[in-house]
């Protein structure tokens, strides 16, 4: 073999072992919550960082609040108000489910200890 | 030579890469998640799509508040006509099935409620057995069931089969994985199902069992794979009258939720056993659904009313 060869040999394991760190890094959840309207992603909201956000549900307007890496609903349009009166939530596959407007908000930081959580 | 081996021997290791899919749904008034660990993206998803097929069809087909072609509604409502009605062969198997372990659960297991059911959920105030009397047959014993043709003795039954479409739904998508070779899945129904493979990357799965009397604390941890895990309980699910909080497992006995205990955690490797069995056995007493269990060979957890945790043969997940 010569120099060349050497050359593209260190290339690609360069590219090999980036792509995998690529993979790796992306494969990754962080501390988010993911908001869906009827099945569809519509909101990743980061829950390092208090803010208040608004969704359009199929009745009308979701008030989301994060507070503090929680997440809750303040108000929303609908007869029960079953999924403000739910409060905060926070940790891995806690999901708030507002039924009548077809939203769902669930977390998703990665907990090390269990793969599920069963209640 | 050297070099073209050279070469071969470093494309494997930037290919086949085992990923992380993951695919949420609604359906069935639940939050569905699945996660499925493979290195063919197009093969995830086709079966990403299957699925979402497979829970679509079975949603439209259970509703029993919306019509869809020869669902449950329709079905409901055409009972009300006391004659013989042919009807669809999927939904035809899902009553069968449900009839065949409402006489494996003596009777406990009931998809005849839903007359109750409906009083519980709007009612303003707490009901008294006589208005739950009252609200229609929660008698399964008077539907029959013959060569895809169902029939009513009694013409205002109400089926609801929100107690088991779940498991059986999951039980279709077990086969389906199965069929296509995938090993490493976990699939999450709402808060209080799982149904999972191998694990993507550790020996095993770690499943938490939430505390029903505080949410915050996990009571028990399970280790294992390629099962079915049910819990059954009054955490999420209740209705509440002047400030008191009431299971939503109905005993088909006194129509009232007549609990023995908190939460019940059911393991096998059939969707639907665990599923139906624990439901029931949130309304059995412990030595009588003990015996439920081994009959089953199903693996239970119990939190009882008192705090007091129960378990039969769990030693291999601990």
């Amino acid at each position: 073999m010569n120099k060349n060869d050497w050359i593209l040999i260190i290339i690609i394991i360069f590219i090999s072992f980036s792509l995998l760190l690529f993979f790796k890094l992306t494969n990754q959840e962080s501390n988010q919550a993911l908001v869906y309207n009827d099945n569809k992603l519509i909101l990743t909201i980061d829950l390092t960082k208090d803010d208040k956000y608004q969704v359009m549900g199929l009745n009308g307007e979701v008030d989301i609040e994060v507070k503090n890496n929680q997440i809750r609903v303040t108000s929303e349009t609908s007869n029960y108000h079953l999924c403000s009166k739910q409060g905060y939530i926070s940790k891995s596959w806690e999901t708030i489910v507002c039924l009548p407007n077809k939203i769902i908000i669930r977390v998703t930081s990665l907990d090390q200890n269990y793969d599920v959580i069963l209640r | 030579m050297k070099k073209i081996i050279t070469l071969f021997f470093l494309l494997l290791l930037t290919g086949c890469q085992d990923q992380v899919f993951s695919k949420d749904l609604f359906y069935m008034n639940t939050y569905i998640n699945i996660k499925i660990y493979h290195h063919d993206q197009e093969l995830v998803n086709k079966t990403f799509s299957d699925i979402e097929q497979i829970y679509q069809e079975y949603d439209q087909l259970c509703d029993r508040y919306k019509k869809h072609e020869n669902n449950l509604y329709y079905l409901n409502n055409e009972l009300e006509k006391n004659q013989e009605i042919e009807i669809d062969k999927r939904l035809y198997d899902l009553l069968k099935v449900s009839k065949d372990y409402y006489l494996k659960t003596n009777k406990f297991f009931s998809i005849a409620l839903g007359n109750v059911t409906d009083v519980w959920t709007n009612n303003k105030e707490l009901p008294s057995y006589e208005e739950l009397k009252a609200s229609g047959s929660t008698d399964l014993d008077d539907i029959m069931l013959k060569e895809n043709y169902i029939f009513s003795k009694n013409s205002d039954v109400s089926l609801d089969l929100g107690g088991i479409a779940k498991g059986y739904v999951n039980n279709i998508i077990k086969e389906y994985l199965h069929d296509k070779g995938i090993k490493k899945y976990l699939i999450t129904s709402g808060t209080s199902s799982i149904l999972i493979g191998e694990h993507y990357q550790n020996e095993k799965y770690r499943v938490g069992l939430i505390n029903p009397l505080e949410s915050e604390k996990i009571y028990k941890v399970l280790k294992l794979n390629t099962n079915s895990i049910s819990t059954s309980g009054t955490i999420d699910n209740y209705y509440e009258f002047s400030g008191e909080k009431y299971s939503h497992i109905i005993n088909p006995f006194t129509l009232y939720p007549d609990n023995y205990s908190l939460s019940v955690t059911v393991i096998a490797p059939d969707p639907i056993l665990t599923e139906v069995l624990s439901t029931t056995l949130v309304l059995l007493p412990i030595e009588e659904g003990k015996k439920l269990a081994e009959k089953y060979d199903v693996e239970v957890i119990w939190f009882t009313k008192d705090g007091i945790i129960e378990t039969e043969g769990i030693k291999n997940y601990e």
